[in-house]
């Protein structure tokens, strides 16, 4: 055998050998393997117990938002208070020669919108000076008193937005809108008596702000890096010289909201969202054949409401299922991981029977027959929305949870 | 190129052909072999391969009969890989498939004047396919489509080991024993075109294991024509997924042999049939006939070919499918005579129940003698 012709033979054989393709569209069943996969159906009525609902999982001052609204619901307020800056500051500030703070001249109200409805039309903010001090626990009937008073401004954000370059020049007012998040950036300017410099507080302000709209008024203002800011505008005496000064930028160290009338209380139901947020929690008796010998394909959790949804019109929210990592009850630590989570978005005002799909959970159940088959409902993201909803418990028969669920008995390997 | 460097470059060549062909121990797949218990192997080297099969019986390197060991008067290994191009013609739909398979390596020697032995593996049942299907439930009311996904990768071996000897200048008998061993890994899918229902996928390996006993005479009735005959049984096959037993079938017992005929030292013509009882093995499996013909000419170079046909042992009918080949093919020697490659190629059809499958197979085939 010449070089050549050996070294051309590797070659040929080993391309050859790099060819693998035997699957084919089955023509069945004269040529598929006689045994398939067989797909179930099954309803768990009775699986669902040991159910309840608690309460105050996240308090108003721990939302990410404030919210405002004026329906025949809730009436609910955002109140905030900004920090001092003490009875003293730089005339300058390449000098380090200080001046009293005899008044403020102005000042700039800054917020997000964060959350409006928008078939709510003539959005209006009227704008309150609140007591100082406030804090997180502040109640309602607190700062009834001052929300009574009138307003030291009422801007209607859509007329404002209307505007040619969404400014009012006169009033000093702006709104900038963010399409991207899909908010709103509003800037309302206060004069002397609305943002007025109280020496014994060193400039601590508080206000509190409500809504109103030709119907539902709904709204949420932006906290933490979206919350308020508070910019005053000053004049200083320089040994007998005015000088014009802006203050530096206040932040909120107070943002809640408070609303009336306070949440119903719990019953027997199974009340999720709110504020305080509620969660309700189910256990579930997987059928042990279910459980180890089969693979879910689809499990939906069915809830019927035992009232219709409570909240604005446009409050739609999104309930999850999640898993627990142990049962403690009320205290059960829920598991944050997005594959043990499952959504559905429910509507303000449905009494349709809500489903949830739950399939992720079940599977995780069945690749860990450890874990406890306890699933949490909740609000996503709780207390961002006064909207609840309630379910009728596994006490209420016919009306009970239930689990459908749709598998795939084991395949009979081995059988030709 | 030297001798050794020819026998390094054809061995490479073999073990990438081989070794790159994932199934790795297997013979030629059929779509008639899914619902049964697979498509039977082929127990014959290339060499015997190129002539149909009809020198099978008389080659010492072909696994079919053990008392053609007597015929080696050294140790001799052979192996052999081949890669198939079929296409599936069924429903009106048709399908290019291609595999490549390892199926055969044999061992043999003297370990006394009259005394060989042999052993070795080729592929018993080949369970290597796939069928993809659409099809739709109703499920929650609503109609659902699916796509169900079937595949089985592996196969059963036929580890023999064999003894032969001559009990006379004309008769060699031979035996042999031979243990069926191999796996499968299934796996079965289904994915709902609705993908609120979840994609389901099952995976497990099946074992397959099984027993037989064979026994062969090679008798030389005058110079240059040799008649031979072969038996053998096999108990069932055990199918066990997890060390539990999920099912039994019996195995064929066989029967054949063959006759060659070669009137000068350049010009060997042989036939040979077989007949199978797999209608042992279950319902959908019928008896089965193969026979075959072909001639080898030439001595340092000899040119092969042969046909075959017969018929096929699983199908969805009432009759079993048949198939039919035609196959050439060429032999060389080198490093002076110590060892012998062989090429091959076949074009095969199967028929029946509705479907066609037309097969090249290319063959390579390395035998040495040191």
């Amino acid at each position: 055998m010449r070089g050549r012709p050996g070294a051309l033979l590797a070659i040929v054989l080993a391309a050859a050998g790099c060819v693998e393709r035997v699957a084919a569209p089955g023509t069945c069943p004269a040529y598929c393997p006689s045994a398939g996969l067989t797909v179930l159906d099954t309803l768990l009525v009775t699986n669902v117990s040991k159910d309840s609902a608690y309460r105050g999982y996240v308090l108003a001052y721990q939302a990410a938002v404030m919210l405002v609204s004026d329906t025949p619901l809730v009436d609910s307020r955002a109140i905030f208070q900004f920090s001092s800056y003490g009875p003293r500051i730089a005339i300058r500030t390449n000098d380090t020669t200080t001046s009293a703070i005899p008044s403020l001249d102005s000042a700039q109200l800054r917020f997000y919108v964060t959350h409006r409805d928008t078939a709510a039309h003539n959005l209006t903010v009227r704008i309150y000076g609140l007591p100082v001090p406030i804090d997180t626990l502040t109640p309602f009937a607190t700062v009834a008193g001052p929300f009574a008073a009138a307003p030291l401004r009422r801007v209607n954000l859509d007329s404002l937005f209307a505007r040619a370059g969404h400014k009012d020049s006169v009033a000093g007012d702006s709104v900038q809108a963010d399409t991207v998040n899909n908010r709103w950036l509003v800037f309302l300017r206060l004069d002397s008596s609305q943002a007025h410099y109280v020496v014994a507080d060193t400039g601590r302000l508080a206000y509190g702000v409500r809504v109103s709209a030709n119907r539902f008024a709904s709204a949420t203002l932006g906290k933490g890096d979206l919350g308020p800011q508070f910019t005053p505008f000053t004049t200083l005496d320089s040994a007998g010289t005015p000088v014009r000064r802006t203050l530096p930028v206040r932040g909120a160290t107070v943002a809640t909201f408070v609303f009336d009338p306070p949440p119903r209380p719990l019953d027997s139901t199974l009340a999720v969202g709110g504020v305080p947020a509620t969660r309700s929690i189910l256990r579930i008796a997987l059928p042990r054949a279910l459980r180890d010998s089969t693979q879910v394909m689809r499990a939906t959790l069915i809830l019927v409401p035992a009232v219709a949804a409570r909240g604005a019109p446009a409050d739609s929210f999104v309930i999850e299922a999640h898993t627990v990592l142990t049962d403690f009850g009320a205290k059960s630590p829920i598991a944050v991981d997005l594959t043990r989570v499952d959504t559905t978005v429910i509507h303000i005002g449905a009494t349709d029977t809500t489903q949830i799909e739950i399939t992720n959970l079940l599977q995780f159940w069945q690749t860990d027959t450890t874990q406890v088959t306890t699933l949490v409902l909740t609000a996503k993201p709780e207390a961002n929305d006064l909207a609840e909803i309630r379910f009728y418990p596994s006490q209420a028969a016919g009306l009970r949870p239930a689990i459908r669920v749709t598998y795939v008995p084991r395949y009979p390997f081995g059988k030709p | 190129m030297t001798g050794p460097r020819a026998l390094g470059v054809v061995v490479l060549a073999v073990v990438a052909a081989a070794g790159s062909g994932a199934a790795g121990l297997a013979a030629q797949d059929s779509q008639y072999g899914i619902r049964g218990l697979g498509t039977p192997g082929r127990w014959e080297s290339v060499r015997a391969r190129s002539t149909g099969g009809a020198f099978g019986p008389f080659d010492a390197v072909s696994p079919l009969m053990e008392a053609s060991l007597a015929d080696l008067d050294h140790i001799t290994a052979g192996a052999m890989a081949g890669a198939s191009y079929r296409t599936v013609d069924a429903g009106g739909t048709s399908s290019a498939l291609r595999a490549t398979r390892f199926p055969l390596l044999a061992l043999g020697g003297p370990v006394s004047a009259r005394l060989v032995l042999g052993g070795g593996f080729t592929t018993y049942l080949d369970r290597s396919w796939g069928v993809t299907s659409r099809d739709s439930a109703v499920l929650r009311g609503v109609n659902q489509r699916y796509t169900d996904s079937l595949t089985s990768d592996g196969s059963v071996a036929d580890l023999r080991l064999a003894l032969a000897g001559r009990v006379g200048p004309r008769l060699a008998l031979g035996g042999a024993v031979h243990l069926l061993a191999g796996s499968t890994r299934v796996t079965a899918q289904r994915r709902f075109d609705d993908t609120t229902y979840h994609v389901t996928q099952q995976i497990d390996e099946v074992r397959y294991d099984g027993f037989g006993v064979s026994g062969s005479a090679l008798l030389t009735v005058v110079p240059g024509l040799r008649l031979a005959a072969w038996a053998r049984s096999d108990n069932r096959l055990r199918a066990r997924v997890g060390g539990a037993t999920v099912a039994e079938n019996d195995l064929p017992r066989m029967a054949g042999g063959g006759v060659r005929f070669a009137p000068s030292p350049t010009a060997r013509f042989a036939v040979a049939a077989a007949w199978r009882s797999w209608s042992r093995a279950g319902a959908g499996a019928f008896n089965t006939w193969n026979w075959s013909a072909g001639a080898e000419l030439g001595g340092q170079a000899p040119f092969r070919f042969g046909v075959r046909g017969g018929q096929l042992p699983f199908g969805p009918g009432t009759t079993p499918p048949t198939e039919f080949a035609v196959a050439a093919g060429l032999g060389r020697l080198f490093s002076a005579g110590h060892g012998l490659i062989d090429l091959g190629v076949e074009r095969l059809r199967r028929q029946g129940g509705g479907l066609t499958e037309q097969v090249w197979t290319l063959l390579v085939g390395i035998t040495i003698r040191p």
